[in-house]
């Protein structure tokens, strides 16, 4: 690392190498910017990193599968001459306690006919439905790429942004209008009975719904999120659900690597110790070993009670502002689990090695099962059973563990971040992961005699090591008044602060949480048009 | 009355049903110089806002208790006061029940209401004047937007602009501060909301029950502070009151329907009871009138429903005259009720725990509610989830026999008890075999509180979600004709593009609260849809 001395000055200091953070920095740098990175931890990525966890097994410790990353930013960051490859995750497989399995693939006349094995209604409703949600996500993408108006100004322009969005909702067929109009509102299940009887199909397809959320499949809004993780599903085959070769760690290298080749300085292992502030402007950083590092424009891509409780010091910001940000709702409801396996997993329903294996598996038997789920966490406990997705990314990718054996990567939700009084995390913490083997071993009862190593990621590990508040992987729930020009802060959803020159740019901001690295672009663009640095 | 035929003759309007909306939408329709037939099919006019005797001498509101302030502009043109009514506001607005033997007691004036809670907390005591002016804002924003039509998503006529832009003024007007709180409540939890002002769990827990009562949802759903804001808005009171306010009609609240009725035939009006709709008739399209199940025919120029949307459109009208796609529609349209009804007549008024130390008679005056804690009423909504009734339910009682004594012998009281969670679907049972248990779990709930109500208990009325369908033709037994939740609201209310009062047959209208606002007691659906009809109708 380059001896740092306090003259040093930059256009941009950019707060965390997550892969927003990186995005923001390899637009500035492209524009030609001087901008500074700085990480924490000692890999870049944040929750998008791969790491050698154990001896020759490479786990995507928190994010495992990409879909929503904006094809604009794989154009103009040219990712894959950068190193991105995305390998396809084909379909996903739900086993039941009956014995019998749901099990959808890319595959559309494959899909029917397992979906028509459980109903024939299912199976046509299923096409109508992919067409609706089709409709959906071509209304809603533009707005993924746009800056956030603000309904409270009079300023034309905003209320252009409005129009445009209003003018574009005219431009839908009222069918579509109807369905948008639920989407925004309803909850996943009433949204899904609509269209569907099967009750595995409707747990399954819910689950989308309720991802990184603290939130049950039942509850109203979360409609929204099963098409904020539709949006990946829709458009063609590279689109579709995906893993990066090499683990998620792959997109940040990736993205780190057209930031630096356009220039960008990236330093690892550099915590923060505060923003420096004077006169209302930013005017750079302090490094938790002392270093003050200078620029004319500081970007965080770290969430807002982060950037603004425990990096500003207090009273440089509007007390009206400052409750919003207290107001802000985090709450972690998920965590990991990932294991080195020493073979694969074989499902009652579905014994031997198969390609249902290659794809997600999920353990979503019934609608029941999901909100049963929920109810255990708000009370504060982590769920008894709880909903499992999980992949084998070793199966698509053999670089990640040695010849042989297998990597298991289990999404598990619920995870609450407060638990009920008298119960902390760290005691918790093996007995959740103990609770998953054992819900795993229910469907797959070899998966006990298969594990070398496992790793339990809770949200109190999310906080304490990646700088996720109260361990929410979206950096903020993606519930309805904490969207669009209400996310963060109603009043300063356009990616500038109180401070002068002091930028968000990380998933708290506009649209939001997934491997998108749109707040990260929009950032950049918002920076660059105020000519700021 | 009496259903001989007479010679078929063409009647101007004909309205289906005689609850408070249908009287409201009657009373404006007859005003505007048309002669409207009400078809009621009960042998009292009322719907779910009426006073029956359940038990010799006593008297009660069956279902609808209590009524917050009904739309002043309605009150004043029917004169419901010349007709009748008279509304007393009590002391004690709502007296919440806790475990532990305290009560925290809420009084309909905002002061005296901080007063009680500063005993609580200091700071949530000038916390519940911040928010009671909050809602009296915002309140008064929406009451607006509830007093209109909702506008047309295709193309909006100059009248809908006109009127959006009336409001979207106001809503400017409101400043920045509280027009984002009207962007971020909306689809907020109750729960999130109340503890953004509170931090006394029992006062969050009452005040974020009006968020949920009537409704499937529960204090941590979101879209539940949509539904505390649109029954503040309907208080549209000088001194906001968080909790609500409660107003009593001398006589119950079947006194309210009584008026609406004198004044709608006064003002030209025909009434007739016991007539039973078999039939909606349509001809290429067009609604040309009514049958009765005694065979009747009415025809009429245009018929409007006080019924809900399903049973309006579903099973009272041939399918074959609506389109599939809207069939379907109206079938996905929520309407499953989570409430039952429990009337008792007592001996004597029964000694609650938490209230003697402070005179018992004067608290019980108002609302007594059974909402100690945010976590307890979410877990009443769990059970409902899945099809069992609250075993420890969210409840809501008022004695109308102190606000008018006439209503149960000397010394005798009624007591109206609202119970949910009671979902009109049970997991593997079925109402007519739960009724008992229902009542006894509400019984022993209340007894917790006040340990000699059994004693005093002289009858049971209970009234289950079922009994609400069939009885008193509410589909899914469900008290506001169809779920208050952000996807059945204003535009969208029933259905989005059929939020205008009118449906896919001509001159066939909707005017219940399946219909914007369609918030309670309040008749603002009514009127609306007798502005639109009288509009369509003088084309």
């Amino acid at each position: 690392m380059p001896a740092v001395s306090s003259s040093t000055k930059y256009d941009v200091i950019v707060i965390g190498g997550g892969h927003n953070g990186l995005t923001n920095a390899a637009y500035l740098a492209n524009a030609g910017k001087k901008v500074l990175v700085l990480e924490r931890r000692h890999v870049l990525g944040g929750a998008a990193c791969t790491e050698e966890v154990f001896p020759g097994f490479k786990f995507s410790v928190c994010s495992y599968v990409v879909s929503l990353l904006r094809p604009e930013i794989i154009r103009d960051l040219d990712l894959p001459r950068h190193g991105l490859e995305i390998l396809p995750l084909d379909g996903t497989f739900t086993p039941m306690p009956n014995g019998d399995h749901l099990w959808r693939v890319n595959d559309h006349g494959k899909t029917r006919r397992e979906i028509a094995r459980h109903s024939r209604v299912d199976a046509e409703a299923y096409d109508e439905f992919g067409k609706a949600m089709q409709a959906m996500c071509r209304f809603v993408k533009p707005i993924l790429s746009m800056i956030p108006p603000d309904p409270a100004t009079l300023n034309p322009k905003e209320l252009m942004k409005l129009l445009f969005i209003g003018r574009r909702f005219q431009g839908m067929s009222s069918e579509d209008k109807y369905n948008q109009v639920q989407l925004m509102t309803m909850s996943a299940i009433d949204f899904l009975d609509q269209w569907f009887e099967t009750d595995v199909l409707k747990a399954t397809m819910s689950a989308s719904g309720i991802i990184g959320t603290f939130l049950g499949v039942r509850s109203p809004g979360t409609a929204y999120v099963l098409l904020h993780h539709y949006m990946g599903e829709i458009d063609g085959a590279f689109r579709a659900w995906g893993f990066a070769r090499g683990g998620t760690g792959a997109i940040s290298n990736a993205i780190a690597d057209a930031a630096r080749e356009a220039g960008a300085e990236i330093r690892t292992e550099a915590p923060i110790a505060r923003i420096m502030v004077t006169n209302g402007r930013a005017t750079g950083v302090v490094l938790s070993n002392g270093d003050e590092l200078y620029a004319d424009v500081v970007s965080s891509s770290v969430d807002p009670r982060l950037t603004f409780t425990k990096m500003i010091e207090p009273g440089n910001l509007p007390g009206e502002f400052m409750d919003g940000v207290k107001r802000y709702k985090f709450r972690g409801s998920s965590g990991k689990v990932n294991m080195a396996l020493d073979g694969l997993p074989n499902f009652k329903c579905m014994p031997g090695v198969g390609a249902h294996l290659r794809g997600a598996m999920s353990i979503s038997p019934s609608v029941e099962y999901m909100e049963k789920a929920y109810d255990d966490a708000k009370y504060g406990h982590w769920s008894s059973h709880p909903y499992i997705d999980m992949v084998i990314p070793t199966l698509t990718d053999t670089s990640l563990a040695p010849p042989g054996k297998h990597i298991l990567s289990c999404f598990v939700q619920y995870a609450p971040y407060k638990l009920a009084p008298g119960l902390d995390w760290d005691t918790e913490k093996e007995k959740f992961g103990d609770n998953v083997v054992n819900t795993i071993a229910e469907y797959a009862p070899n998966i006990k005699n298969i594990i070398l190593h496992r790793q339990v990621v809770t949200p109190l590990d999310l906080e304490r090591e990646w700088g996720l508040t109260e361990g929410n992987i979206f950096q903020g729930e993606l519930s309805l008044e904490q969207l669009f020009f209400l996310r963060p802060v109603a009043g300063w959803a356009q990616f500038r602060s109180p401070i002068k020159n002091l930028y968000m740019c990380g998933s708290a901001t506009h649209p939001g949480g997934g491997i998108m690295g749109a707040p990260g672009r929009l950032a950049a663009l918002e920076i660059l048009k105020d000519g700021a640095a | 009355m009496s259903a001989e035929r007479p010679i078929a003759e063409t009647r101007d309007v004909i309205i289906i049903g005689g609850g408070h909306n249908g009287l409201v939408a009657a009373f404006y329709l007859a005003k505007a110089g048309f002669k409207p037939l009400l078809l009621e099919r009960r042998a009292q006019v009322g719907g779910a806002a009426i006073t029956e005797e359940f038990h010799p001498g006593f008297r009660c509101s069956t279902l609808a208790h209590n009524t917050g302030p009904l739309r002043a502009d309605i009150v004043r043109d029917m004169q419901l006061e010349q007709h009748g009514l008279k509304l007393t506001t009590p002391e004690v607005s709502t007296a919440s029940l806790l475990p532990d033997g305290r009560a925290l007691v809420l009084y309909s004036d905002a002061k005296k209401a901080a007063q009680e809670i500063a005993q609580w907390s200091q700071k949530d005591a000038a916390a519940y004047a911040d928010f009671g002016t909050a809602l009296g804002k915002i309140g008064k924003v929406i009451s607006e937007a509830l007093a209109l039509t909702p506008p047309n998503i295709d193309s909006p006529s100059s009248g809908d602009l006109w009127g959006m832009l009336k409001t979207g003024r106001s809503i400017r007007n409101l400043g920045k501060k509280d027009l984002y709180r009207v962007l971020r409540w909306g689809p907020m939890a109750a729960a999130d909301l109340v503890a953004e002002f509170f931090d006394t769990e029992p006062l969050r827990a009452t005040v974020a029950a009006r968020g949920i009562f009537g409704t499937f949802l529960g204090p941590w759903s979101a879209g539940s502070a949509l539904v505390l804001m649109l029954r503040a808005a309907a208080d549209r009171s000088a001194n906001p009151n968080p909790a609500g306010i409660v107003q009593f009609p001398a006589g119950g609240v079947g006194a309210i329907t009584l008026a609406m009725a004198a004044a709608a035939k006064q003002a030209g009006t025909e009434i007739r009871t016991g007539a039973d709709i078999a039939e909606i008739r349509v001809k290429d399209g067009v609604a040309t009138g009514v049958v009765l199940t005694s065979g009747e025919e009415i025809s009429a120029r245009a018929v409007v429903s006080n019924a809900d949307p399903k049973r309006t459109l579903l099973r009272l009208v041939d399918p074959s005259h609506l389109s599939p796609d809207f069939i379907q529609k109206i079938k996905n349209y929520r309407c499953m009720g989570t409430v039952a009804k429990i009337n008792l007549a007592l001996s004597a008024l029964p000694e609650f725990t938490a209230l003697k130390s402070k005179g018992n008679g004067n608290l019980l005056q108002g609302r007594i509610q059974i909402s100690p804690e945010i976590d307890y009423l979410e877990r009443a909504f769990d059970e409902s989830k899945y099809g069992n009734f609250s075993r420890q339910p969210y409840i809501e009682i008022t004695f109308p026999s102190l606000s008018d004594t006439s209503l149960a012998p000397a010394g005798q009281h009624v007591m109206s008890i609202y119970m949910q969670y009671a979902p009109y679907k049970l997991k593997d049972s079925d109402w007519e075999s739960q009724r008992k248990a229902l009542g006894e779990t509400v019984v022993k709930t209340i007894a917790q509180y006040a340990p000699n109500l059994p004693q005093t208990i002289l009858r049971h009325q209970i009234i289950t979600p079922k009994d609400l369908e069939e009885t008193y033709g509410l589909t899914g037994g469900h008290i506001f004709h169809g779920e208050l939740a952000l996807d059945q609201f204003f535009t969208m209310r029933p259905l989005l593009d059929w939020a205008r009062y009118q449906t896919p047959i001509e001159r066939l209208y909707l005017c219940g609260s399946g219909t914007h606002p369609g918030t309670g007691l309040t008749g603002g659906s009514g009127a609306n849809a007798a502005r639109e009809i009288v509009k369509a109708l003088k084309k």
